[in-house]
């Protein structure tokens, strides 16, 4: 690393767990209170702070490129609509005139849903990972990606498992903020707990010299392996989130864009701490809105910019790039929250 | 016959793809997702100045997706060598991402069309089979290219330092290879194969759109990992093999022909497994750090 610190957090401190986790709350709190559709934002940011989360788990921690989590973010989605929309649609939606008959009797409530999404992640993560994590560098990124692609092309035709290219309808919202934001907080905890513990600590170890970690008596392939399902159940969290909060499901969501945002605050807000995953999150999500704004023609704070359409993605990506330019180590620099005590010398 | 010609003729396509990734990846270790917008942007030159002389307008293309390649390497891609290659890589997603949407602000969301070179979507019969002319042109075109390409790479001055680059990078500009140099002329080179290949698409397919050139560079470079990024013969090979593979399961799988892709990627896993450096790589060599 360039400032010859080792980036990543060693041991628990209580404030670079609780900043971040109060940050989320409140902002999430106020901003979601102003508008409806302002509140309908901050439940999408939610989602994405998960699946954030569940990207800096694995890519930050182990340093290895990863495009499958969309994959799982898709199957936690798939599992949890699927299991929560109700009977009377799945039996006479068009776009499921072809669904396997157990699927349309499948029923549950939707927080069970929600954990049959992370162990849905989880599980596809774990098999995937079993032959994935032996792999390294662009090789994995690309395998993974190749996962990617592999459920996107199955699920996208495939109408008696799912709406194949369509969507499927009616799946049950959540009522307002607090849920996601429940979820959130615990994905957070969840996250902190895991970077500061011993898997995290060596994954980090792996990352930095691919060498020396082996030497040390730790197994690459298993502290890869043990991160990939877990942030892998994480990004099935997510999914299960985005799809109550979009209250439908379709294969497309959680494809290349979705991969690409996610990537872009990652890596934004800096990849190897859990405070950059939030603040990647949080900036990008608050610049987006911004430029949405202005795309439509509102006005915000009495500043009016007239955007074409599909300017506030060019100024995602160009601000990604420009980031990396500036600060390839993100916005925290890797690290995670402090309070700054200058040593004025 | 046609479905044997039509998979050699995709596979060409794909090696030429493979062919512009893998040479960029050879001395940067950078995989340019941006090249498919190289592809996308010759597309778009050709259907916009349709009404020149195709020679032209091609060259109007080649000029434009060259120029692209090298103020990407110029502005981007210099200023981050050193950071590593998966930054390199989310920047090189950046990128594309970032000039899909301008193309969507020059050229619209909605695909333009033209008729690009007409006569090449006829047939000619020879020895009792049909043949589409457009896919004797791919064939003919891309075996040139790939000699003139293999001659470049082994009989050149430039070649010797692509090569000597692609072994060790480190090595060779201690023996007075211009790394700047030798950096942007791959760049420029890469340009001019992916203006080759959207010619190739643009014929065939004449809607571009912004993500024109993604799905052939997504397959290319699943081709380049299989077929082994360490050396040019590799990449070429493995975006054929990728190619060939696909077009054949395109004709073979029948009803089943939407889940070709799920095989391919189910295919990439499992040679990834056994071989992790690509099916032309030495077994047990180490990724160089």
């Amino acid at each position: 690393m360039s400032n010859n610190k080792l980036v990543g957090l060693t041991r628990f401190k209580p404030i670079e767990l609780l900043v971040p986790l109060i940050v989320v709350f409140v902002l999430s709190i106020t901003i979601g209170l102003l508008s409806a559709s302002l509140e309908l934002a901050v439940q999408f940011a939610l989602c994405n702070l998960v699946m954030v989360l569940a990207l800096q788990v694995f890519i930050g921690n182990s340093g290895v490129l990863s495009f499958g989590h969309g994959a799982f973010a898709m199957i936690g989605a798939w599992v949890s609509g699927m299991s929560t929309a109700s009977e009377r649609v799945k039996g006479n939606a068009l776009a499921l005139e072809n669904l396997w008959q157990p699927l349309v009797g499948w029923n549950f409530n939707l927080y069970v849903s929600i954990i049959f999404a992370m162990i849905a992640g989880g599980l596809i993560a774990a098999i995937s990972g079993a032959f994935l994590m032996r792999l390294n560098g662009l090789a994995a990124g690309i395998a993974t990606f190749a996962v990617l692609g592999l459920f996107y092309n199955f699920f996208f035709n495939n109408t008696k498992l799912g709406p194949g290219s369509q969507a499927l309808p009616a799946v049950p919202k959540f009522s307002g903020v607090y849920e996601p934001l429940l979820l959130s907080i615990i994905a957070i905890i969840l996250v902190y707990c895991l970077n500061v513990s011993s898997i995290g600590r060596k994954l980090r170890a792996t990352r930095e010299d691919l060498m020396a970690a082996p030497a040390l008596g730790i197994s690459i392939q298993k502290v890869r392996w043990i991160a990939f399902t877990l942030s892998g159940a994480l990004a099935g969290l997510s999914g299960g989130m985005y799809v109550h909060v979009a209250g439908t499901w379709q294969v497309q969501d959680y494809y290349l864009v979705f991969t690409f945002l996610t990537l872009a605050m990652l890596v934004i807000g800096g990849s190897a701490s859990m405070w950059g995953a939030v603040v990647g999150t949080l900036v990008v999500t608050a610049v987006g809105q911004v430029l949405l704004l202005w795309e439509q023609g509102k006005s915000l704070l009495g500043l009016k910019i007239d955007l074409p359409n599909g300017a506030r993605s060019l100024i995602i990506a160009a601000s990604l790039v420009g980031m990396l330019l500036w600060r390839s180590s993100g916005l925290t620099n890797g690290q995670e929250f402090k309070l700054r005590v200058r040593n004025k010398l | 016959m046609q479905s044997i010609l039509d998979a050699i003729s995709l596979g060409g396509t794909y090696a030429l793809a493979a062919l512009g990734l893998g040479l960029v990846f050879g001395v940067l270790r950078l995989v340019n997702f941006a090249h498919a917008e190289l592809i996308t942007i010759s597309a778009y030159i050709m259907v916009v100045t349709n009404d020149l002389p195709l020679i032209f307008s091609f060259l109007l293309a080649a000029l434009t997706a060259t120029i692209l390649a090298i103020i990407t390497e110029l502005t981007v891609y210099r200023r981050l060598r050193g950071t590593g290659p998966a930054i390199m890589l989310i920047a090189s997603f950046g990128l594309s991402v970032g000039l899909q949407k301008s193309y969507e602000l020059i050229f619209g969301a909605l695909p333009r069309s033209a008729a690009v070179a007409p006569w090449m979507t006829g047939s000619v019969q020879i020895a009792n089979l049909n043949v589409t002319i457009s896919s004797l042109v791919t064939v003919a075109m891309t075996i040139v290219i790939l000699i003139a390409m293999g001659y470049l790479v082994d009989y050149t001055t430039l070649g010797l330092q692509l090569r000597a680059a692609s072994a060790d990078f480190k090595t060779a500009r201690l023996l007075g290879v211009r790394s700047n140099r030798l950096i942007t002329s791959s760049f420029a080179i890469s340009g001019v194969l992916a203006a080759f290949v959207g010619f190739i698409i643009v014929v065939e397919n004449p809607q571009v759109e912004p993500m024109f050139g993604l799905n052939i560079t997504i397959l290319a470079l699943v081709g380049i990992v299989i077929g082994g990024i360490s050396t040019l013969r590799g990449c070429a090979l493995g975006g054929f093999i990728v190619g060939f593979i696909l077009s054949l399961l395109n004709t073979f799988l029948g009803n089943a022909r939407v889940y070709a892709y799920s095989y391919l990627f189910l295919a990439v896993v499992i040679i990834l497994l056994v071989r992790p450096g690509g099916i032309l790589s030495k077994r047990n060599e180490m990724e160089r750090v």
